[in-house]
């Protein structure tokens, strides 16, 4: 038995983090671009989670594992490097 | 039967939760505010929609290492998320990044002055 | 920089070698002797920066339930009540919002304690920790408000950090 309205809220969480890249274009500063791109980043692993247990292949939740592990790296770097001291 | 309405309620307050959060990150008034939002993302969102997906796979789909993959990838975010908001709002306010209208109370801005 | 120890060493091996295990999810003789060897090196290497005081604290069982009891009951009840009340700003049009960086004092001695307390402040939504100072013996943080209740330090710790601090200190001194 599967369940239909899972690969459903899949598309909605990639909606949201199409939506939160209207940000990241037109974001004035870098911390703000920064911020909604660390955002999509959770959504979309958010989205991987639901289409893996969807369709039960377990080659999804490593992408997700990957993506969120690699998430803060990123982050960091932007980070430090607004601070001057990188 | 009574398992798949718990995993979509759970999954269903996640989703509402990380709409709250992408609502804010487009609409509120500055940077550090739009960071506030985007941790409502990180936290309930995930956490909400992660725990719904341990309970499909340990109980419906009878597979330990996707339960635990995703109990790792949930707690991954709740981690890390932290620091980096940390270092991103520390570093806006070193580069002189400031809000348009001006805060409350800015205890920060007042000690920088000192130094 | 510290020497090597190893309680250190041993702590590190073990967190590095349960997560080889997670991620492989294989009792193969052959992949659980190749996550030995990497881990082993792993820990050797960086376990002077994780481990600075004791190692083997975790193995109280007084201050093991402490910690469950923070993770299960105290912080995610603080957690929910800052989601909601975020969500709500969130949902009615984002205008009644009144931010400001307020200077809050801190109890706490330990540096594993300070950490887990700056990290829970910055994970409930509303409030992030911008930085940790040290004056006259006696430690502050910066923490960005989305909603100033109260200006003066100790009336605006209260609110933020109260229950959050009191569960940290069975756990830290």
């Amino acid at each position: 038995m599967t369940m239909i309205e899972l690969i459903g809220f899949g598309i909605f969480f990639i909606c949201l983090a199409l939506c939160a890249l209207i940000r990241l274009a037109k974001g004035p500063t870098p911390a703000d671009r920064m911020v909604a791109g660390d955002a999509a980043d959770n959504l979309i692993c958010c989205a991987m989670i639901l289409f893996s247990i969807y369709s039960g292949r377990g080659i999804y939740l490593d992408i997700a594992l990957v993506g969120a592990m690699l998430g803060i790296l990123d982050t960091m770097l932007v980070g430090r490097y607004l601070e001057g001291r990188l | 039967m009574a398992i798949r309405i718990v995993i979509d309620i759970l999954i269903a307050i996640g989703a509402i939760f990380a709409l709250a959060g992408t609502i804010g990150i487009l609409k509120m008034p500055d940077t550090y505010c739009r960071m506030q939002a985007s941790t409502c993302v990180a936290t309930l969102g995930t956490l909400c929609t992660s725990i719904g997906g341990v309970l499909y796979a340990a109980i419906i789909m009878h597979s330990a290492s996707a339960a635990v993959k995703i109990a790792v990838i949930a707690l991954m975010i709740i981690l890390t998320n932290p620091l980096g908001a940390h270092a991103i709002a520390k570093g806006a306010y070193r580069n002189g990044i400031r809000p348009e209208k001006e805060m409350t109370v800015d205890d920060y801005g007042r000690d920088m002055k000192n130094e | 920089m510290q020497k090597t120890k190893l309680p250190a060493v041993l702590t590190t091996f073990i967190v590095c070698f349960a997560f080889w295990i997670i991620i492989t999810w294989s009792f193969d003789i052959q992949e659980l002797a190749g996550g030995a060897v990497v881990s082993l090196a792993v820990a050797l290497f960086s376990a002077r920066f994780f481990i600075h005081e004791n190692a083997f604290w975790f193995f109280n069982p007084a201050k093991f339930f402490s910690l469950l009891l923070y993770c299960i009951v105290i912080f995610p009840i603080e957690l929910i009540k800052a989601n909601v009340d975020v969500a709500k700003r969130c949902f009615t049009g984002c205008r009644n919002v009144n931010p400001g960086i307020v200077k809050i004092p801190v109890g706490l001695k330990s540096e594993y304690g300070q950490s887990m307390l700056a990290n829970s402040i910055t994970l409930t939504p509303g409030t992030i920790t911008m930085e940790v100072t040290e004056e006259d013996g006696q430690t502050y943080y910066y923490v960005h408000w989305i909603d100033v209740a109260a200006e003066s330090g100790e009336a605006a710790g209260e609110k933020i950090k109260g229950t959050l601090e009191k569960g940290i200190r069975r756990i830290f001194k």
